[in-house]
């Protein structure tokens, strides 16, 4: 039984640097342009697996075909407005990808129809 | 939780199929990398955060979808929203000739407050110019509706007309309040020289320069 040492330990939040009190230490900037996203300490740190397509597809890739990868790590926004700037797509398969709102880069997280809730990937933001 | 915002403006870009509604709300880019994915899909709306005069101000502008035609745009469609730019395209005569139409849509479904300004787009396309700049001006005046050139392509001016609408929205706003209530209202003339003050540009309205 020595699978359990293989087993994926959840990172604790308070490990994080970026997280303080469970929320965002600092400000989200877009990975490409710095635009701002998120004020500090104004979404909640969150794990949760969600497939979302890569924000660089490959161009051989074949036609219609999304390439995708899973994103563990979020910050989780209740209510949109919260957002300094950002870009909500059309609906797809209910849900909207957000996008940056200045140089449209994307998708830096998505949001719920149902709940309306957004949650923005860490791993494709930076802090500042 | 607390309100982090003074203002929450809703914007409507609206005006025929093909005058750069969608082009003024996603930005032209050269750089196919990494926008491939966002620009299949399209965006709705933008959420954008300015300071006017002190205030945090939101605006949440939506974009209308191209088949859209002013006979069948209805009361629902214009719900919410407080501010409203209507585009034509400088190349194209007709989607001039249509504003008139729009304004009268907006007039017969939209809130009879809703802020509104003209937008003359693609000015970049000098040589294929079917409306003057003299044109557009005229028929703002006629309708007493702030109007101003833009190119979605250059980003030229975009920023500074979102500013503009957000500003007439708030100043309107601003004076309803000071009406129902004067004994708490600022002086008006402190008001006037604080909205014609320039503020400094930010990375979004870098390019501004209004008419
Ligand atoms: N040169 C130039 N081309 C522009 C400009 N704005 C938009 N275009 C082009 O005009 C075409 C139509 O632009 P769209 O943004 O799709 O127009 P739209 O108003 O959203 O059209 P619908 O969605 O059909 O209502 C596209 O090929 C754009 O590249 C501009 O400022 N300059
Ligand atoms: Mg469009
Ligand atoms: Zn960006």
């Amino acid at each position: 039984m020595s699978e359990v040492e293989n087993k994926v330990v959840p990172v604790e939040s308070e490990e994080k640097d970026y997280v303080e009190d469970g929320k965002n230490k600092l400000i989200v900037k877009c990975k490409f342009c710095g635009s701002k996203i998120l004020d500090k300490k104004s979404a909640k740190y969150i794990t949760l697996e969600k497939e979302l397509p890569l924000m660089q597809q490959d161009n051989n890739r074949k036609e219609g075909e999304i390439q995708n990868e899973s994103v563990n790590e979020f910050y989780h926004v209740e209510n949109m407005y919260t957002f300094e700037n950002i870009g909500f797509t059309h609906t797809v398969a209910n849900c909207k990808y957000l996008s940056c709102a200045d140089c449209d880069a994307g998708p830096v997280g998505y949001y719920d129809m149902e709940t309306k809730h957004s949650y923005v990937a860490i791993s494709r933001i930076v802090h500042a | 939780m607390a309100k982090t915002y003074d203002y929450l403006f809703k914007l409507l870009l609206i005006g025929d199929s093909g005058v750069g509604k969608t082009s003024i709300l996603f930005r032209f880019s050269e750089d196919a990398f990494n926008i491939s994915f966002i620009s299949t899909i399209g965006i709705d709306f933008k959420i954008r955060t300015i300071d006017l005069d002190g205030k945090k101000v939101k605006l949440q502008i939506w974009d209308t979808a191209g088949q859209e035609r002013f006979r069948t745009i209805t009361t629902a469609y214009y719900r919410g929203s407080m501010g409203i730019m209507l585009v034509y395209d400088v190349t194209n005569e007709k989607s001039f000739e249509n504003i008139k139409n729009w304004i009268r849509n907006i007039e017969e479904n939209a809130s009879a407050d809703v802020e509104k300004m003209i937008l003359g787009n693609k000015c970049d396309l000098e040589a294929k110019r079917q409306v003057s700049k003299e044109r557009g001006e005229q028929l703002a005046v006629e309708y007493q509706i702030k109007f101003i050139e833009t190119s979605a392509k250059d980003s030229l001016n975009v920023e500074s007309a979102f500013y503009t609408l957000a500003r007439d929205i708030k100043a309107k706003m601003e004076k309803k309040q000071e009406a129902s209530n004067p004994a708490g209202a600022r002086s008006g003339a402190h008001q006037i020289r604080a909205n014609e003050q320039q503020r400094k540009p930010t990375s979004w309205l870098s390019r501004c320069s209004l008419l």
